[in-house]
């Protein structure tokens, strides 16, 4: 099971063709992803490596019976190629594109979200943005639909894994694999300040998801999504959730890398996002390491 | 890109917003000059990308047109927060105490997955001060960034957070402010203070507008605008080689990594270590020996380095790239402090064996990040003699 993709999931990519959308096409591929057809507008009806070649997520969904699009288009078209997937009617769109202006997302959440609710309440199965700015999401053992490396997801297991980072997410991913206790669903959300699906977002699907036994959260400076996180988790989550948070030295107005991990003013600071967890019970490691002792710790009780 | 006063001003104009008056002066001469055409008491003001410019006496007022030199004198070259002042804007003076200061700026929330619009009575001093001292006086209101802030809108916002004087008009000016946001790629614009004459009229007497770089290709004709002199002079050199850099205050260790999130943690690991991390430099992702010796280059060039950790977890990125970047660097005598590295993942054994090859005592590899960062933080600390 795991949450949002599986080994039923049938993947289409935007922007197969670049260099990009080509090499993690492939690399999907090798991971056991059924990765259909791809979507390069002027490229329809060619042939790329195997893979049938359409002009429009439209005419891929209908001949493939898609129902998750991965986009790679660069930024400049990034939240164009989203609405077409949502418009699509496609149920998961993943961003991975990095570098989209953030009007262009603010449009493209908004409009998504319109789509989504439209969608549901004709008893459809909605449309869920996950990114940008992200590296995707890997369901262990299953499916990839993201850019994490392979062979960090050799052990599948029954922890769920949250981030807003690329690399800490291949970072614990990793530890959690060597620990031999692996993951179940790993999602990353992106880095960016305007993303299409947030922490609190993912956790309900953790809580449900009878493949999950513990959830752990990778966050950032910047925002409050963090905070946003811990409420969640202390009004609704009965599995045990381990937070931890990067970036507790960077001096505040800085812009560290992620367009989102900025502290400004008093929003944003390790401060706050460590006392919304400690309200809400969550255990916060000081290093990444001490993840794993916290999960143990938490699933023995 | 943060842009001046005068040039978010500039903006905010083309949008038809009414802003005060003002010109550029680069000599006190200039000053001189424009106070003499404006014919009555005008303010100078320094053109710095800091806050507290006025606390810093970097804002005066000058009643007369030698008084307007003298200011000149004073704040052109001043140093603002290691700033140089090297511009001011010279505007026609209004006379506060006739009429009422209030704020009104938008702001991109990832609370609201859009722009906050955010206005206050209590204008003319700094928002943070205004939100940490009394709160409940800014009045918050998400913007709808399809449609952008309607005039409806801005008028429920002004009547809450208890405007007055002609409210048609300071509804108008924050519709053209919102409008100036969403199509100037804001990521934060601010009028303050917001002006209300005794005429009613509402005039932006000073704002604060930053942009998106994420959205600058579509912005060509504001490329001119980036100040290269304005930031710290390796932050410079690393935009050229497209790293995304940051120079720290106060540290010793050199930090670089391959993404945000794990150059983030990297700091917070030589803090734990007892060092201070001089910078934050994420090489990015693929990136190849070529892109690893220039950043290697550019850590070793600042002089507060003493040390350099470099922690790199390889997904596209290939470990043997980053290691034949480092040695490339030590070959070239570049490369001359200590550089205690932790790399894993794709094409790791690889990178162990490069390294190894070379035996040098300056680059030493170890199994964690913590390692690398204890051994880069006990070197830098004993190169300053702690």
């Amino acid at each position: 099971m795991g949450i949002l993709v599986d080994s039923s999931s049938r993947v289409i990519v935007q922007g197969m063709t670049g260099r990009e959308g080509a090499s993690h096409s492939r690399a999907m591929k090798e991971f056991g992803t059924q990765v259909v057809a791809g979507v390069t507008p002027g490229k329809g009806g060619t042939d790329f490596e195997g893979w049938p070649v359409y002009n429009s997520v439209a005419e891929a969904k209908a001949a493939h019976d898609a129902n998750v699009s991965i986009i790679f288009v660069p930024p400049a078209g990034a939240a164009d190629a989203v609405l077409e997937a949502a418009h699509a009617g496609m149920p998961l769109i993943v961003l991975i594109t990095e570098g989209v202006p953030t009007v262009d997302m603010m449009k493209a959440v908004q409009e998504v979200k319109t789509l989504d609710a439209a969608s549901r309440a004709e008893g459809g199965q909605g449309v869920r943005l996950i990114g940008g700015n992200c590296p995707g999401l890997v369901t262990n053992g299953q499916a990839k639909v993201g850019i994490m490396p392979n062979k960090i997801y050799t052990n599948p297991g029954r922890i769920g894994l949250i981030s807003r980072s690329g690399t800490l997410t291949y970072e614990a991913a990793k530890l959690l694999n060597d620990a031999g206790m692996g993951t179940s669903t790993t999602v990353g959300i992106g880095g960016d300040p305007v993303i299409g699906t947030t922490f609190a977002d993912v956790l309900p699907l953790f809580e449900a998801d009878p493949d999950t036994d513990a959830v752990v959260v990778i966050g950032e400076i910047g925002g409050a999504d963090e905070e946003a996180a811990a409420e969640y988790i202390a009004k609704n989550m009965k599995k045990p959730v381990v937070a931890f948070i990067s970036g507790r030295s960077a001096p505040k107005g800085k812009r560290m890398g992620h367009a989102g991990a900025i502290i400004m003013g008093d929003v944003g600071t390790p401060e706050s996002k460590l006392a919304a967890f400690a309200a809400a019970n969550v255990p916060v490691a000081d290093t990444m390491p001490e993840i794993i002792d916290m999960v143990k710790a938490a699933l023995s009780k | 890109m943060k842009l001046h006063e005068y040039q978010g001003k500039e903006i905010l104009r083309q949008f038809g917003v009414n802003v005060q008056d003002g010109k550029v002066a680069r000599t006190p001469d200039e000053v001189r000059q424009i106070a003499r055409e404006y014919g009555q008491s005008v303010v100078v003001k320094a053109q710095v990308h800091v806050g507290g410019r006025g606390k810093a006496g970097g804002v005066k007022f000058s009643p007369t047109e030698d008084k307007a030199f003298e200011n000149g004198e004073k704040i052109l070259g001043m140093d603002i927060k290691g700033l140089t002042v090297n511009k001011v804007l010279v505007t026609k003076a209004v006379d506060i105490d006739a009429g009422v200061e209030y704020y009104v700026g938008m702001i991109v929330d990832r609370n609201v997955q859009s722009y906050t619009l955010m206005a206050s009575a209590e204008g003319g001093m700094e928002i943070e001060e205004v939100a940490a001292a009394t709160p409940e006086k800014i009045i918050k209101h998400r913007v709808d960034p399809v449609t952008g802030l309607r005039p409806y809108e801005a008028r429920e916002v002004a009547i809450k957070a208890g405007f007055k004087g002609n409210l048609n008009k300071i509804a108008d000016m924050m519709v053209k402010m919102s409008k100036a946001a969403l199509e100037r790629d804001a990521v934060l614009v601010e009028i303050n203070p917001l002006f209300v004459g005794p005429d009613g009229i509402p005039l932006a007497l000073d704002t604060k507008f930053e942009i998106d770089d994420n959205a600058m290709y579509r912005h060509a004709d504001l490329a001119d605008w980036r100040e290269l002199e304005a930031e710290h002079p390796l932050e410079i050199e690393a935009s050229t080689y497209g790293f995304a850099y940051v120079k720290l205050d106060d540290g010793n260790v050199g930090v670089l990594g391959n993404g945000a999130g794990i150059v983030m943690t990297s700091l917070d690991v030589v803090n734990r270590a007892g060092a201070k991390p001089a910078n934050f430099l994420d090489i990015g992702g693929g990136a190849k020996a070529d892109i690893v010796y220039n950043a290697v280059k550019l850590v070793s060039k600042d002089p507060d380095v003493k040390a350099i950790f470099i922690n790199i977890f390889g997904g596209i990125t290939r470990a043997d790239e980053v290691a034949k970047g480092v040695i490339q660097a030590l070959n070239d005598g570049i490369l001359t402090k200590p550089v205690r590295m932790r790399i894993a993942g794709t094409a790791e054994d690889e990178a162990k064996a490069l390294l190894a090859e070379v035996g040098s005592p300056l680059i030493q590899m170890y199994a964690t990040m913590f390692e690398a960062a204890d051994e880069a933080a006990k070197d830098a600390n004993a190169a300053e003699g702690k």
